[in-house]
């Protein structure tokens, strides 16, 4: 207590020394461990859960057509595609069932780049609730990529109802079952790249902008409206496509829902170690940033 | 110079600031119109310069167990920094502060979230401390009692309450983990009599259960009835630490003399209160 017998008045510059005994008091502001921490956000498993389910009904609340926009828009851009690739451009030609190729294209590839996109902003998104509760911060790009995986679960039921019903029709087969896992995969290498760009967006906002522009060459170089048959003659272009886990995404889709074939390895090595790099690089990076991310920006 | 050896006080530290100061690097982006160089045009393009500002000097600073310390100073003098690092939120230019748990903020401006309702609020808030569902559903009557808003009201989305209610709604929800160092920023200015009253009972029973409270307020009628100690910051100091009555006297006599465009008696009076004020160090003892 300040009030009591040391504060009478006396000369000035006189110190007082508090003797404290640092047993109970830890700094304010510090990090947990890293393992300490996974367990916190483990810990918070209830509050991810509530959140991603709280924020789909809020966000639909906002347009009238609601969650029917989650359909609509791949639908959309798939026409269009279909429009400017499909029948002006003819980068079909050549591709087996096309429709169905650009449908599972356009729906994958939104799927990806609306969870990384929001993903990016979950703290610089959140920040009345990062600065009123310390909660672990890394709970909310992932409740995030939760919502997204709900919120896809529309798109993806409206996908392979197309599929089943635009001819040519395929064969439904137990290969289709394949498809879950696939989501999985996706679902956690997109988490992965959330962290790592949910910590870049926190340090550096513009990066943001460079997000936008990225998805969308990214886009552009993951075959989604043509066929990589076109490169064959060009061995280096093929290498990087197969490297691209985007890519490995469409073309198992593919496989397993269009051609009636099992995935090729390859692309199950490929973009399991994209998601476990990721996924590794991102707790990390994100986890160093934790203590960061409730200060204001100045 | 003479050196108090004091024993231990009474209570046990909850809060210890050690030598925390802050200095801010602000961006401005500027649009200046007066003649500059080339060189300095073409550096200004980005439209950003950058400046010091020191918010806080070194600052000392113990709080035990049952205290509630009032906050006050005139605007810009610090005091929102200094509780912005209580939290953690801003890391100290240099020292460092130490709890005994992580100080949670209620400020007025920090809504929850707006688009889902008042009851949904609740659950995600007490979550967000680390509650399980059980817990949360356990507690929902004393928040929502806390809060004084009607079944009604907690049905709504957030965007559609004033900002007393959501300001009430956060104490509340904040509150009901029985915080050990809470920090009020301005809060109780917002709510109405009924609800000043249930606050100050709130923070009473915190205060009982080994916690401490600070209060950081305009009003000094707040400050004198609902706090036990009170602390003066000014111009990035600390100028003023002790009895509610005494300190916001001397304060209110200070913003008088500014508010009446005395500044000489203003900084006399400033500088007099500084030389009293008995610095303090902190010495620790290691077990």
């Amino acid at each position: 207590m300040a009030t009591d017998d040391a504060s009478t008045p006396s000369s000035a510059g006189d110190i007082e020394h508090i003797k404290i005994n640092a047993s109970n008091l830890s700094k304010v502001g510090f990090r947990p461990s890293f393992w300490t921490y996974l367990k916190q956000v483990w810990e918070f498993r209830h509050f991810i859960i509530f959140d991603s389910r709280s924020r789909i009904a809020g966000d639909a609340a906002k347009d009238s057509l609601g969650q029917t926009w989650l359909v609509l828009n791949p639908i959309l851009n798939g026409a269009a595609y279909f429009l400017v690739f499909g029948i002006m451009l003819g980068t079909g030609r050549g591709i087996e069932n096309f429709v169905a190729y650009l449908i599972i294209g356009v729906f994958m590839y939104r799927f990806t780049v609306s969870a990384i996109v929001a993903g990016s902003k979950a703290i610089s998104g959140n920040r009345s609730l990062v600065t009123a509760f310390n909660f672990p911060r890394m709970t909310l790009p992932i409740a995030i990529n939760v919502r997204e995986l709900m919120r896809q679960m529309i798109a993806f039921v409206t996908m392979i109802g197309l599929i089943a019903i635009i001819p040519p029709l395929e064969p439904i087969s137990w290969k289709w079952l394949m498809f879950i896992p696939i989501v999985a995969i996706q679902f956690l290498f997109n988490l992965g790249l959330s962290l790592v760009l949910a910590r870049i967006v926190t340090v550096w906002n513009d990066f943001s902008h460079i997000i936008t522009f990225g998805t969308r060459i990214w886009m552009y170089l993951s075959a989604i409206f043509y066929g990589v048959e076109r490169f064959e003659d060009l061995p280096i272009v093929l290498t990087f496509m197969y490297a691209n886990p985007l890519f490995c995404i469409l073309d198992m889709t593919r496989d397993v829902l269009l051609y009636d074939a099992w995935p090729d390895p390859m692309r199950w090595l490929v973009l399991g170690s994209w998601t476990v790099g990721l996924l590794v690089a991102g707790s990390i990076i994100f986890w160093q940033g934790e203590e960061t991310y409730g200060r204001e920006e100045r | 110079m003479t050196t108090v050896e004091k024993p231990f006080s009474q209570g046990q530290p909850v809060v210890v600031i050690d030598e925390a100061s802050q200095v801010y690097t602000v961006g401005t982006a500027s649009v200046q119109t007066e003649d500059r160089t080339l060189w300095q045009r073409m550096r200004g393009a980005t439209g950003v310069s950058v400046q010091h500002v020191e918010a806080l000097k070194p600052l000392s600073l113990v709080v035990r167990t049952g205290e509630a310390v009032g906050v006050i100073g005139t605007n810009g003098s610090g005091k929102s920094t200094l509780m912005k690092m209580l939290t953690g939120h801003l890391p100290p230019s240099s020292g460092t502060i130490y709890a005994t748990s992580t100080p949670i903020m209620l400020g007025v401006n920090a809504a929850l979230v707006k688009t889902i309702s008042g009851h949904d609020n609740i659950t995600l808030g007490c979550l967000a401390m680390g509650m399980t569902r059980d817990e949360v559903e356990n507690k929902r009557p004393s928040v929502i009692e806390i809060s004084g808003l009607s079944e009604s009201a907690l049905r709504l989305p957030l965007k559609a309450y004033s900002s007393g209610m959501s300001s009430r709604l956060q104490f509340a929800i904040a509150t009901s983990m029985d915080p050990e160092i809470l920090i009020i920023d301005e809060a109780l200015n917002t709510g109405d009599a009924q609800f000043r009253d249930r606050t100050k009972a709130r923070i009473d029973e915190l205060r009982a259960q080994a916690g401490c409270v600070f209060l950081v307020s305009h009003s000094l009628n707040t400050i004198r009835s609902m706090t036990n100690r009170c602390i003066w910051i000014e111009q990035g100091q600390l100028v003023m630490d002790g009895e509610p009555e005494v300190v916001t006297k001397t304060y209110w006599r200070y913003t008088k003399f500014m508010a009446q465009k005395k500044y000489k008696a203003g900084a006399q009076l400033l500088a007099a209160t500084k030389e009293a004020l008995i610095e303090q160090k902190i010495a620790w003892q290691m077990n």
